[in-house]
């Protein structure tokens, strides 16, 4: 079981990180930043529980919460640049963290043994959950609680009031702001939550994988942030969940008895799914089908709201 | 031992011989950004596997190693056919988003099959005028990358003809400012973008094979870096403007090593991404601030 | 080597028949799991520890399979998957292996950052029954970044021993070549191994040896390791994995008029920074590399520019044995290198650990044999090499390998001092 369990983690982390690169989606940033804040939350949240010995809930916290101070700082000058400028600046902000870990040397003697960050070395043994006896469904539990409740939250936020507002910049922006939609207020916020579940996710993967340098927090993985929620669609929090099971799951765990096949069929599945799907594996109709299959259908809003990101 | 003018001035000629790489790969983003409005990302992987191919057929059949950087660019094109194809051509134009996801699926797809055909091993690669090193004085420039220079000049100067002189110009800078307008007085959009492609494609392979022939070495490690600073030239550059590319990509080039020089690798691309980040918020239009603003 | 085969091709081909008829006789099998970078820019490792795992494999089988303890044979079997140099990956066909395998031990992954977290994730202290990681053995063949299997005590390693190989090839260099004096160099600052290596490791031993910094001594180091690491890596030109343009470092390498240039890195950025020197006519009396650019890649990529570059090596092709290995790499469609004929020793290591412990091989048995062979390899002091006896330095879960000094020369690796006869 303890595959299974593994895998469950790496999929509730990752959904994690989709999920915060999706809030941005929905207010039409497309933001490569999201690594970047995954970072700082996997440092901080390491560096506390390891060096400072906390435990591991505030120092999840303290890192989600540093995660989005920065998302804040970056949330103001990112409100002057859109589309691919966006991409870039955000690139950029993602490689300075990486290159700040990079020449990040900390070491500290805790209980006779040293540790902490070592620049290319990385940063070893952020063993909280082993040392402390937590086994992989116990991990996997703690896990799956922070994507519960982050999925609950955006999943409620969109039934309401502020889902249709981060929609409506994401969709006209000049129409909201005709509305009276603060955009700065809107952007802001969406930039601050993104960076704080992004952090969140960081932190659980830097304890999960006990290890982490700079290498982790490549440009790769940023575009596998967006790449989740893209896949998955915007039409619904659960489409960046199914795009998580679909590449780790699916492509990289499911498609191992392919070989070497596995490898080559990861990209070319991708195209053919963004082909067949354009607006995503669970795009609007889908979403509509479903709340009419269940009886909670509201006839008005659902229509493929998203059908053209 | 203590930097003097000589390393900085020749620190910055080595840097700006080699920027004609990023030059030309910022003008690939850069076109097919002013083309359609998109993204595609696996642009410097199709230009790296373009680079690959022309090694390939010389290695194979024998011919002057001087053809690779002919053979690779018409591959690169071929790829760049095949990406449009694949991942532009039968999503919805709408949709932005998609065809991003879909590129960068193709990226992982292509520098897969170059892996596998390689096993990641990385393979010599021809330089043209390589045993050539002129001095002038304290200063020296390299023959290989003087090469490469006069290459690239001549690459954006038919890129330049071709767009400002003649009718397939006239209709890709149509279907760039008004797609639906351009449709009507008769041009066709997809094939015009398909072209687009193909000679962006095409202008990559030759910078895949240049920046593969200046280290001497490809492997597709190259790939993300060369995205990467292709990325930022264009933004300097600011987005669609081809003269404005090509600045950025000698700028980017010579900055880069005079950083590397002062700072040391380890910083060196802090202050490139901190350049980037200048010219975002004091010339966000870029270096010319002439082209239109869009996103 | 090459001549050689012609003459082997009979023997091969009557092994392989044998190979067909002897699963008939063998009743059970014995599962092992090797995994590393099949995919991505590293595929090497995976490809060239695959074959030489594949091969040593069917060796153990041709000689008879692996003797249980009740006298009964079983057949050697191997499983193999990419982890794409990825830790994420590489934990899941860790635990992938250990929960949903039968497979007695695995061997793998190939990249050093893989390795770090993926041995993060094993129980640390053996029997510490309030620590939850994987108890499963490892014996790692490829990741040889320094220090590593000490991170947890199911986790070995038959990788080479740096400090040793530097410091012996430092006393040799100054004995062989008593005019040079000076030293220089830089290294792939972003790859845990070449960096650590370097200023860690190369530059003392040098120090040690009595020679100079061309450009002034550094601050902080004496011959000890790590000493003055930091300010090692400041007064070094250096560069990173995927760079394109080492014009500056190569600038710097030349002014500094030393007489030995070392060059820390993997096969791409050596040959980008030794094409580089060479342009720049920068003609030091003597190269010195890092041991994993012994390897064939370099080759590949620049034999003209590697002329006469010096590297310490746990591999080369100098007995009959590691002649052997390596054909038979070539003939699985890989190399053999100072990485991957470890993949051999291992199995070898594996088969002699399995057969002195006396494992029960069934299902019930499974948790208990691993932790059999576990405790088997920890009581190795000496294991058989392939150029010579092996070394286990049995607390922290290494080894002491034998090494060779090899030298590029026309495209190959020449030997050109073997220390073993000393040792």
């Amino acid at each position: 079981m303890a595959f299974y369990f593994g895998l469950l983690q790496t999929i509730g982390i990752h959904t994690l990180l989709g999920l915060s690169a999706y809030i941005l989606l929905l207010t039409g940033q497309l933001s490569l930043a999201q690594v970047g804040f995954f970072a700082i939350g996997a440092y901080v949240s390491g560096i506390l529980t390891v060096i400072f010995e906390y435990h591991i809930v505030p120092g999840l916290f303290l890192g989600a919460l540093v995660g989005g101070l920065f998302a804040f700082l970056v949330g103001f000058p990112a409100l002057r640049v859109k589309g691919l400028m966006l991409v870039v600046a955000t690139i950029a902000f993602s490689e300075i963290v990486r290159l700040f870990f990079f020449n990040l040397n900390w070491r500290v003697s805790v209980n006779g043994v040293e540790v902490g960050p070592d620049s290319t070395q990385g940063f070893r043994e952020i063993r909280f959950y082993a040392a402390n006896g937590w086994d992989t469904l116990d991990v996997v539990l703690f896990v799956w609680l922070f994507v519960v409740i982050v999925m609950a939250l955006l999943w409620w936020l969109d039934r309401v009031r502020v889902g249709a507002t981060l929609r409506a910049v994401g969709a006209d922006e000049l129409a909201a702001q005709s509305s009276g939609v603060n955009i700065v207020a809107v952007k802001v916020s969406a930039m601050t939550g993104g960076g704080i579940i992004a952090g969140l996710a960081g932190g659980l993967y830097a304890h999960s994988a006990t290890y982490v340098d700079h290498l982790t927090f490549s440009v790769l993985l940023a575009t596998f942030a967006v790449a989740y929620p893209i896949l998955g669609g915007l039409s619904s929090v659960f489409g960046t969940l199914i795009a998580v099971i679909f590449v780790q799951g699916v492509l990289i765990e499911g498609m191992r008895f392919l070989g070497d096949w596995r490898n080559i069929l990861f990209g070319l599945l991708i195209i053919i799914a963004m082909n067949v799907r354009p607006a995503g594996l669970i795009d609007g109709k889908v979403v509509l089908r479903i709340r009419e299959a269940l009886g909670t259908g509201k006839k008005s809003g659902g229509e493929g709201h998203a059908e053209t990101r | 031992m203590g930097i003097d003018f000589v390393d900085i001035a020749q620190a910055i000629i080595d840097g700006l011989l080699f920027g004609s790489t990023y030059a030309l790969i910022g003008l690939g983003f850069t076109l097919i950004f002013g083309a359609m409005h998109k993204l595609n990302l696996a642009y410097a992987a199709s230009a790296i596997a373009g680079a690959y191919v022309g090694l390939a057929m010389i290695t194979l059949t024998g011919l002057p190693s001087v053809l690779a950087f002919f053979l690779g660019p018409i591959a690169s094109g071929v790829i760049g056919f095949a990406v449009y194809v694949t991942c532009f051509r039968y999503i919805p134009t709408t949709n932005m988003l998609a065809p991003l996801m879909a590129s960068i699926g193709a990226l992982f797809f292509i520098d897969e099959i170059v892996i596998h055909a390689t096993a990641g091993s990385p393979l010599s690669f021809p330089a043209v005028m390589e045993d050539i090193y002129l001095e002038f004085g304290d200063f020296g420039f390299r023959g290989d990358l003087i090469f490469v220079l006069a290459i690239s000049l001549i690459a954006m100067a038919v890129l330049m003809y071709i767009l400002f002189r003649t009718r397939l110009g006239l209709a890709t800078r149509a279907v760039s400012q008004q797609p639906i307008a351009a449709e009507l007085c008769g041009i066709a959009g997809h094939r015009t973008n398909a072209i687009t492609f193909v000679v962006t494609g095409a202008l990559g392979g030759l910078a895949g094979c240049m920046a593969a022939a200046a280290v001497g070495v490809i492997s597709p490690l190259l790939t993300v870096p060369i995205t990467v600073k292709g990325l930022i030239v264009t933004v300097i550059g600011g987005l669609g403007s081809i003269p404005g590319a090509i600045i950025a990509g000698f700028a980017v080039g010579g900055f880069e090593n005079l950083f590397l020089l002062l700072f040391g690798v380890n910083q060196r691309d802090i202050y490139v991404f901190l350049l980037l980040f200048v010219f975002l918020v004091f010339r966000p239009g870029g270096v010319f601030d002439t082209a239109i603003e869009r996103d | 080597m090459f001549n050689l085969k012609p003459i082997m091709k009979p023997a091969v081909m009557a092994a392989a028949l044998s190979a067909l008829i002897s699963p008939a006789f063998a009743e059970e099998t014995v599962l092992i799991a090797g995994w590393g970078a099949k995919s991505g820019p590293l595929r090497s490792f995976g490809v060239n520890s695959e074959a030489v795992l594949k091969a040593a494999v069917k060796e153990v089988n041709d000689s008879g399979g692996i003797m249980l303890s009740d006298g009964r044979n079983a057949t050697l079997e191997y499983i193999y998957f990419d982890s794409a140099c990825n830790a994420e990956q590489a934990i899941s066909v860790a635990r992938k292996v250990a929960s949903e395998t039968s497979a007695l031990i695995g061997i793998g992954p190939t990249c050093s950052g893989a390795a770090a977290a993926m041995f993060g994730v094993f129980q640390k202290t053996v029997g510490d029954d309030s620590d939850t990681g994987l108890q499963f053995p490892i014996l790692t063949d490829t990741a040889v970044r320094n220090g590593l299997a000490k991170i947890s005590q199911w986790t070995f390693r038959n990788t080479p021993n740096e400090p040793d190989m530097y410091d012996k090839l430092f006393a040799w260099v100054a004995k062989t070549y008593p005019d040079l004096k000076t030293i220089y160099g830089g290294t792939e600052t972003d790859q845990g191994h070449s960096n650590g290596t370097y200023s860690k490791v190369i530059v003392q031993a040098s120090k040690r040896h009595g020679f100079d910094w061309a450009t002034g001594a550094i601050e902080g180091v004496t011959g000890d390791l790590g000493s003055g690491s930091t300010e090692v890596l400041d007064s070094s030109s250096n560069w990173l994995m995927a760079d394109t343009n080492f014009s500056v470092q190569a600038r710097a390498f030349k002014k500094s008029n030393a007489d030995i240039y070392i060059i820390s890195s993997h096969p791409f950025t050596t040959c980008g920074m030794l094409k580089e020197l060479k342009r720049r006519r920068a003609e030091p009396k003597l190269m010195i590399g890092l041991t994993s650019s012994s390897s064939a890649e370099v080759m590949k990529g620049c034999p003209d520019a590697a002329e006469g570059m010096i590297i310490p090596t746990s591999f080369a092709p100098i007995t009959p044995a590691a002649e052997k290995v390596a054909m038979l790499a070539n003939e699985n469609g890989g190399d053999a290198d100072l990485h991957s004929a470890a993949a051999w020793e291992n199995v070898m290591i594996i088969k002699r650990v399995i057969e002195s412990v006396g494992i029960g091989n069934t299902p019930e048995t499974l948790v208990a044999d691993r932790r059999m062979i576990r405790d088997g390899l920890e009581t190795l002091e000496m294991t058989d090499g392939l150029i010579g006896e092996v070394q286990r330095v049995q607390d922290e879960g290494e080894a002491l390998k034998p090494y060779v000094f090899v030298q590029a020369t026309e495209g190959k690796w020449a030997v050109i001092h073997d220390p073993r006869a000393m040792q």
